[in-house]
C-alpha cells in the first residue's frame, strides 16, 4: 500500500541529521514516498535552489521527492511559475487569499493547491473555484501537523474549520493529506489520518483513497508534466529486449507498453474531474479528444485493465478490430527492430494513421516484453 | 437480548524524539541502537492504564467537547497497557470510537507526571479482543526479529560473521510489510457471534 506524505518542510538551516530521523520516523510510520518541500512567500531568488538529497541518509523503502510551495497573495509573482518547476518535482502553491485562489485555480501552472489552515479561512471556499482546479489535474492538499502538534485550540480549530470546508467544496474529491511536519512529532500513522479524514467527512473510501491514490496520481501527473510531451512521447529507457522470439499480437503488446509507462493514465471515468488528465493525452492524429480518452482504457482485456470502465460502443470495437488487423500486418516484418529509447503511447501506436515522425517507433512499442 | 458492540483499538505509542526519551539511565551506545528499537521504547514507569484513560477522556472532551464525552463515557476502557512494549489496548462502543482514535491522534504527549512528548499510533481496530491481542503478540515477535536483525547487521558491518549468513537469510522472510501489517488494512469484522443478533 503505497502511502504518500507530500509535504515535509526542508529549510537549510535545519540540521540534516533532524531531518534524517523525521524520514527514518516516516518510514516507520510506513509511508512509501515522502516529499520535501521547499517554502518560498513573496519574492523569489533568481535561481531555484537545490534540496541536497543526497547529504541525507534515506532509509530503504523511502522514496524522496523535491517540492517548492509558493505562497502567492496577489496576482503579480507569477511570472516565473513555469522557470522554477522543472528543478522539482512537484509544485505547490499557497494562497492567501479568495482573489489568489481563484487565480491558482484557474490560470496558474501547479501540481498542487495547499492552504494554509492555520490562519482562519475568511472567505467561504467555492465549488465553481474548485471545479475548475480540479478539472485541470490541480489536487488540494491538506496539512495536518500544523494544526495538531499546536497546543492552542485555536490552529486546531482553524484546521477542523478549512479541511471540511474544503471537504464540502470539492465534494471528497482531488483531496490529499500531508503533514507539513516541522519534526517526527508531527507525524501521524497513515491510517490515523485516513481516521481523521472519516471524521471530518471524508467518507469511507474517499480517505484511503486521498493518502495512497490521489496522491500517486499527483505525482505521476506531475512526472508525466515534466518528461513527457503533453503525455504522448516519453522517454523510456529503452532495455533492449529482443523481440525476435516472440510474436505478439498487437493489442496485448499494446497493453504492455502501457503498463509500462507507468500507467499515468487516470481510471477513465466519467467523472469531470478526471477528464482534464484524460485530456492532456493528446493523441497525435486527429481524433477528437472524447474518443482518445475512451480508448486508452481499450485494448484486448488479457491484462487486467482498470482503466476500461465504459462498454465500448460497436463503432469502436470495429475501429479497434481494424488497428489490430492494420498493427498486426505492419508490425509483423519489423519483429526484429531494436527498441530505442523514443516510444509512442499506446494510445497513438494503435491508430492506423501513422504521424509522420512517428511512423517508425509505432512499431516498437507492441514488441516490448519486459 | 441487545449486545453491547465494542472496538478494541491496539495503539502503539512511539517516541520519535529521542533527546527527551523515557527510559532513565541511558546506555552509552544508545544511539548505535537500531531506529526500530529507539521508535518503540518502554515508557516510563509512572506511565499505566490509569493516566492513559484519563488522557484519553480530556483528549476526547476536548475535541468534541461534552457530546464526545458522553458518547464514549460508558464503554471506554484501557484493557490492556503495557510499559515495556508502550502498547495498549482499549475498548470502546462501536460506534464512537472514532472519536477516540481522532482524539489519539491529536494527542502529543503523554499526561502530566510522565510528560514526554510521543506519538500515538493505532495500529489495529477489532471487534474482538483476541484478536487484537494476537495482533499484539505478531507485532512483538516481529519486532524481535527486526531488532535482532537489525543489531546483526550493524555488528556485521565490523566483522564477517559467515555464519550468520544463514540466519540472516532467513530473517529476510519478514518484509517489512508485516510490521506496519498494513496490506490489508487495520479493521477487523465484527464478533462471529454478531451474525446471530436479529436487531
Amino acid at each position: 500500500m503505497p502511502f504518500h506524505d507530500l509535504n515535509i518542510p526542508y529549510s537549510s538551516s535545519q540540521p540534516s541529521s533532524a531531518l534524517s530521523h523525521t524520514l527514518l520516523f516516516a518510514s516507520e510510520l510506513g509511508y512509501t514516498t515522502v516529499a520535501l518541500s521547499l517554502t518560498f512567500a513573496g519574492k523569489l531568488p533568481s535561481t531555484p535552489p537545490p534540496i541536497p538529497v543526497s547529504t541525507l541518509s534515506i532509509p530503504q523503502s523511502l522514496t524522496i521527492l523535491t517540492r517548492l510551495t509558493i505562497t502567492i497573495s496577489d496576482a503579480s509573482q507569477n511570472h516565473r511559475l513555469s522557470s522554477f518547476s522543472p528543478a522539482y518535482n512537484l509544485l505547490a502553491l499557497r494562497p492567501t487569499t479568495e482573489k489568489a485562489l481563484q487565480l491558482c485555480c484557474t490560470s496558474l501552472e501547479c501540481d498542487l493547491i495547499s492552504l494554509d489552515f492555520t490562519q482562519r479561512l475568511t472567505y467561504p471556499i467555492k465549488f465553481t473555484t474548485v471545479a475548475g482546479a480540479l478539472n485541470r489535474g490541480v489536487r488540494f492538499e491538506i496539512c495536518y501537523a500544523p494544526g495538531i502538534s499546536s497546543s492552542t485550540s485555536d490552529d486546531r480549530r482553524n484546521l477542523i474549520a478549512g479541511a471540511t470546508s474544503l471537504i464540502r467544496a470539492t465534494r471528497g474529491r482531488g483531496i490529499i493529506f500531508s503533514s507539513e511536519a516541522r519534526n517526527a512529532l508531527g507525524l501521524r500513522g497513515p491510517h490515523d489520518v485516513i481516521n481523521l479524514a472519516q471524521v471530518w467527512g471524508l467518507g469511507q473510501e474517499r480517505g484511503k483513497e486521498a493518502l495512497c491514490e490521489e496522491a500517486g496520481k499527483v505525482v505521476k501527473l506531475a512526472g508525466m508534466k515534466r518528461t513527457s510531451f503533453r503525455g504522448v512521447v516519453e522517454v523510456i529507457d529503452g532495455g533492449g529486449t529482443s523481440a525476435s522470439a516472440t510474436v505478439r499480437p498487437t493489442n496485448e503488446g499494446g497493453a504492455e507498453g502501457r503498463k509500462q509507462q507507468a500507467t499515468t493514465k487516470p481510471a477513465v471515468t466519467t467523472q469531470r474531474a478526471e477528464r482534464g488528465k484524460g485530456n492532456e493525452v493528446v493523441p497525435s492524429n486527429g481524433t477528437k479528444r472524447k474518443a482518445s480518452v475512451s480508448s486508452l482504457g481499450g485494448g484486448v482485456s488479457t491484462t487486467h485493465d482498470e482503466s476500461e470502465d465504459k462498454p465500448l460502443s460497436k463503432r469502436e470495437m470495429k475501429r479497434r478490430a481494424k488497428k489490430a488487423r492494420m498493427e498486426g500486418k505492419a508490425a509483423g516484418p519489423d519483429d526484429t527492430h531494436p527498441t530505442d529509447g523514443a516510444q509512442d503511447t499506446t494510445a497513438t501506436s494503435e491508430f492506423p494513421i501513422k504521424h509522420e515522425a512517428l511512423a517508425d517507433s509505432s512499431n516498437k512499442v507492441p514488441k516490448k516484453k519486459s | 437480548m441487545v449486545r453491547l458492540k465494542h472496538r478494541y483499538l491496539l495503539v502503539n505509542i512511539l517516541f520519535p524524539d529521542l533527546k527527551n526519551a523515557p527510559s532513565a539511565p541511558r546506555p552509552k551506545g544508545v544511539d548505535e541502537l537500531p531506529y526500530a528499537i529507539q521508535f518503540h521504547q518502554p515508557s516510563s514507569d509512572r506511565m499505566n492504564a490509569k493516566l492513559l484513560m484519563q488522557m484519553i477522556r480530556n483528549g476526547v472532551s476536548e475535541l468534541f467537547g461534552d457530546y464526545g464525552s458522553g458518547m464514549i463515557a460508558g464503554s471506554l476502557q484501557v484493557k490492556y497497557f503495557s510499559q515495556a512494549t508502550s502498547t495498549a489496548i482499549v475498548r470502546v462502543s462501536r460506534d464512537h470510537y472514532r472519536l477516540v482514535w481522532a482524539a489519539l491522534t491529536f494527542a502529543t504527549h503523554l499526561p502530566k507526571p510522565v510528560n514526554q512528548a510521543c506519538v500515538f499510533q493505532v495500529v489495529r481496530v477489532s471487534g474482538t479482543i483476541r484478536k487484537a491481542e494476537e495482533e499484539a503478540i505478531r507485532r512483538a515477535r516481529l519486532s524481535i526479529r527486526r531488532a535482532k536483525r537489525d543489531t546483526k547487521t550493524a555488528q556485521k558491518v565490523g566483522g564477517s560473521a559467515d555464519g550468520r549468513a544463514a540466519e540472516l537469510n532467513e530473517d529476510k522472510d519478514i518484509n517489512l510489510e508485516d510490521v506496519s501489517g498494513f496490506a490489508d488494512g487495520i479493521d477487523d469484522a465484527d464478533e462471529p457471534g454478531d451474525e446471530d443478533e436479529s436487531d
